[in-house]
């Protein structure tokens, strides 16, 4: 089995099919086909997006539903194409797809996940892409609040 | 904010370098053509803002922050 030296995991052994090709890498990381998701039962339900270009490259994610469990994915038929999705209908996320949105650590600042921008993953061609949602009413630095300031909200 | 009106066909000239035409507009969309040397870079403004919170997102967090992040989520 292949393995790869990452700064925060040590030596991460994978298996060749769980490598998901961004083919087009993601803005400001062109380069960076290659990631692999790492899960810890400790984390959950943070997900780890591990580049296999940089072992100091990893990004924290966080399912969109877990930020807005009223999320909705909208692809268009070039996010479509580029993920190797059929055209007539819209992925079932968690089925079809997974869905993540990059979380932003920063010192003193409640941290954000960027719903504007989700990572999508096709689970059954292992494809990924970093969309732009034309819905500009998700942001692009979204507080993430806990469950109990959720049910404060809603009340 | 500069604010101008112009119709499909006409231009818009930024220094003297930069052109754009407004080619083509439907009820929702406008379609620029640009003309720029090399050396200015173009971008879609949810592209550009994409790329910076990637760069951020990307920076180092400490373990500690990880897990208060945790805690945080794990109520869900």
């Amino acid at each position: 089995m292949p393995s790869f030296p990452t700064t925060y995991f040590g030596e991460l052994e994978y298996h060749p099919d769980s490598v998901f090709e961004f083919p087009f890498g993601i803005p400001g990381f062109d380069e960076h086909t290659r990631f692999l998701l790492v899960e810890q039962v400790q984390s959950h339900p943070l997900v780890f997006v591990q580049s296999l270009l940089s072992p100091e490259l990893c990004f924290i994610a966080v399912p969109v539903l877990v930020v807005d469990p009223q999320y909705r994915l909208e692809l268009n038929e070039e996010d479509l194409a580029s993920l190797q999705l059929p055209g007539a209908a819209q992925p079932r996320v968690g089925e079809d797809v997974a869905c993540l949105a990059l979380v932003t650590v920063t010192e003193n600042v409640d941290p954000t996940a960027n719903l504007r921008s989700p990572l999508v993953l096709n689970l059954k061609k292992r494809v990924g892409l970093q969309i732009i949602h034309q819905d500009t009413r998700y942001s692009f630095r979204q507080p993430i609040q806990s469950q109990e300031e959720l049910t404060q909200c809603s009340c | 904010m500069l604010v101008l009106r112009r119709r499909a066909g006409d231009s818009l000239l930024i220094g003297g370098e930069i052109e754009i035409e407004i080619l083509e507009i439907t009820p929702t969309r406008v379609k620029l053509g640009i003309l720029a040397p090399d050396s200015v870079t173009i971008l879609r403004k949810e592209v550009y803002l994409t790329r910076e919170q990637n760069v951020t997102a990307a920076k180092k967090v400490d373990a500690g922050a990880v897990s208060w992040l945790t805690g945080k989520l794990a109520k869900h």
